[in-house]
């Protein structure tokens, strides 16, 4: 599969009339000093699905959502939100939106009802359904117990927590949220990912997230786009994304004569040992079951089988040509713990 | 709702988003009325020691009575102008962000916050009130006369709540606000009617003091309070009233360079 270019792996977005949450054009963020901090990208966000936007610090991930909230003006190019030009009608666009930054932005001198209350005010929720709604957003995320506290008494987990409810009361069309995870413990890690899918899931929210987590990404992210010094490397499922680094590799180890050919469809055979075969086929998975017994009726004795797949570690170190695994993610780890503290004064 | 109503209702609600914390912590409005009240107590009661003719005030009035409006003045002033360090403050915690990427007006955020500002001077307003009542300084307690004072002042807090935005969202840092604050306030206090008539001033300060918008506020605080000539009064609201909107205008056009 070709996938050097940008537009290589899955852009066969509006063919089937599938309506676009984002689509971006030749966006392009430049400051004074320094290269561009978003050199030209184009891509586009399917409506329902969950867009992963993967990189390293400065990869220009923060820049370009701040260019599609119509928080910063873009240098050039074009941004249209559910066919809104976000330039000519930011207002518009931004009634649309949910924003969780990367710092926690809770207000810890309210309660948890009171920020959600103000925040349904300020994008215009109807009246009537706010406080019902209010309600049931504390209720599904856990907060319901400590609504009437103030926020910062609150802890990290449930401070974001208290961010993504937000959506659940004004139900924007389109939710970003800028490294929702980072600096949380992995239990309330694991709560804010579960949150985050089942908005996708029962409200049919497009959900457009930074992460510089693969594993989270590749858990989340129906697709995904690679970011690096302000340009896209590469977009795609991450399946695909992982195919295209190599697919899978099985390790069989045999008794008894060992193959030196197998069916095609299997896959085909990169290495051979003393009694292990080595294996390169695209779904590791379902090829597993057929290559026992494909061997085994050749007369062999299967002992063991192990499967490695490429993760999006690779894949990342493939396009971008850095590993993510940089001091960068401490760095802000810390800086994300350090605005948790903030509010919880 | 058409893009008025959303603005004046956007900004109502960031007024109470700032009514609803004073709610939950009202401290630091007790506190504020600490300054006002050695004011009037100490400095007052020590100058009214000194014969009235040579002060030059008007005659009839003490000098603890002449300088009630100007300290009522100062202490709004004093809320005011630190409303730019809260809002940096809102900026380092993300909050600013927050607030931008509704689809509230810009002009929404500065206008609720300077009210927010007018919330915070009807308090100073009611302590001064209640100073005034407790150590005897006899003031105008007509009805009228005291809702003018309360729309000067939060007109007023207004006023110095958008200049302080203003001022924060090209000076970017908590430091370098809290050093403009205190480098503002003091001049524009000395620079005022406010404990001195300016024909007590040398010609200069007297020059500086008709472009300082503090003397227009005290002067009309002072018809309503104290002397009951509202001669100058419709000047005295249509400056403040210009000096408003201009600084909140200023202030919504450069609020998002905050976070840029």
């Amino acid at each position: 599969m070709n996938v050097t270019t940008t537009e290589a792996i899955g852009t066969r977005s509006s063919e089937n009339g599938m309506p676009l949450a984002v689509q971006v054009t030749g966006l392009t963020k430049s400051y004074s000093k320094g290269p561009k901090a978003v050199d030209s990208i184009s891509f586009e966000v399917r409506a329902g699905e969950v867009f992963g936007l993967l990189g390293p610090n400065g990869a220009g991930k923060t820049t370009t959502i701040k260019m599609i909230t119509t928080l910063t003006r873009p240098t050039a190019g074009s941004i249209q939100v559910f066919g809104v030009d976000a330039l000519l009608l930011p207002q518009e666009v931004r009634q649309m939106l949910g924003f969780v930054p990367q710092a926690i932005s809770v207000d810890g001198d309210l309660t948890g009802y009171e920020n959600l209350l103000i925040f349904a005010k300020l994008f215009f929720v109807d009246p009537a359904e706010r406080s019902k709604r209010i309600h049931e957003a504390l209720e599904l995320f856990g907060l319901a117990d400590r609504a009437d506290d103030l926020v910062k008494h609150y802890s990290g987990g449930m401070m974001r927590r208290l961010e993504i409810a937000q959506a659940l009361v004004n139900r924007p069309k389109l939710l970003f949220l800028d490294e929702p995870s980072i600096g949380l413990d992995p239990h309330s890690r694991m709560q804010v990912i579960d949150h985050i899918r089942r908005l996708n899931r029962d409200f049919g929210t497009t959900i457009l997230i930074t992460t510089h987590d693969m594993a989270e990404a590749d858990e989340l992210c129906d697709r995904l786009a690679i970011m690096n010094l302000g340009k896209i490397a590469v977009i795609g499922a991450p399946r695909e994304l992982k195919k295209s680094v190599g697919g899978d590799v099985i390790t069989v180890a045999v008794r008894g004569p060992i193959t030196d050919s197998i069916p095609p469809d299997l896959g085909t055979i990169a290495g051979r040992d003393q009694g292990t075969l080595k294996i390169l086929t695209v779904d590791g998975e379902r090829a597993i079951p057929r290559l026992t017994d494909y061997l085994e009726g050749e007369g062999a004795v299967v002992e063991s089988v192990s499967l490695s797949r490429p993760t999006l570690d690779d894949v990342f170190m493939k396009f971008a040509k850095v590993s993510l695994q940089d001091e960068g993610s401490f760095r802000e780890a810390r800086s994300a713990r350090r605005s948790i503290a903030r509010h919880a004064r | 709702m058409n893009n008025l109503q959303r603005s004046v209702s956007s900004a109502l609600t960031i007024a109470e988003m700032e009514a609803r914390k004073i709610r939950h912590d009202s401290t630091e409005l007790w506190m504020r009325a600490i300054q006002p009240a050695l004011w009037l107590l100490i400095f007052g009661t020590v100058f009214s020691a000194i014969r009235a003719s040579a002060l030059q005030i008007p005659s009839g009035f003490t000098y603890t009575q002449y300088i009630a409006p100007g300290v009522l003045a100062q202490s709004v002033l004093f809320v005011a102008i630190f409303y730019g360090i809260t809002i940096v403050w809102e900026r380092d915690v993300g909050l600013l962000t927050k607030l931008l990427s509704t689809p509230s007006p810009r002009i929404s955020v500065v206008v609720g916050k300077a009210l927010a500002a007018g919330v915070r001077g009807i308090f100073q307003g009611i302590m001064i009130f209640a100073l005034a009542l407790i150590i005897g300084v006899n003031l105008r307690f007509d009805p009228l006369d005291v809702a003018g004072v309360f729309l000067v002042v939060v007109l007023f807090a207004m006023c110095f709540a958008a200049l302080s935005m203003t001022l924060a969202s090209v000076l970017k840092t908590r430091d370098r606000m809290m050093g403009i604050g205190q480098a503002i306030t003091m001049p524009l206090f000395f620079a005022s009617n406010a404990i001195y008539p300016v024909s007590l001033m040398p010609p200069f300060l007297q020059e500086i003091s008709a472009y300082n918008p503090l003397s227009y506020v005290v002067d009309a605080l002072r018809a309503m309070l104290l002397t009951g000539d509202y001669s100058g009064l419709p000047l005295d609201i249509l400056v403040l009233l210009v000096t408003t909107i201009v600084l909140i205008l200023c202030a919504s056009f450069l609020l998002k360079k905050l976070i840029e």
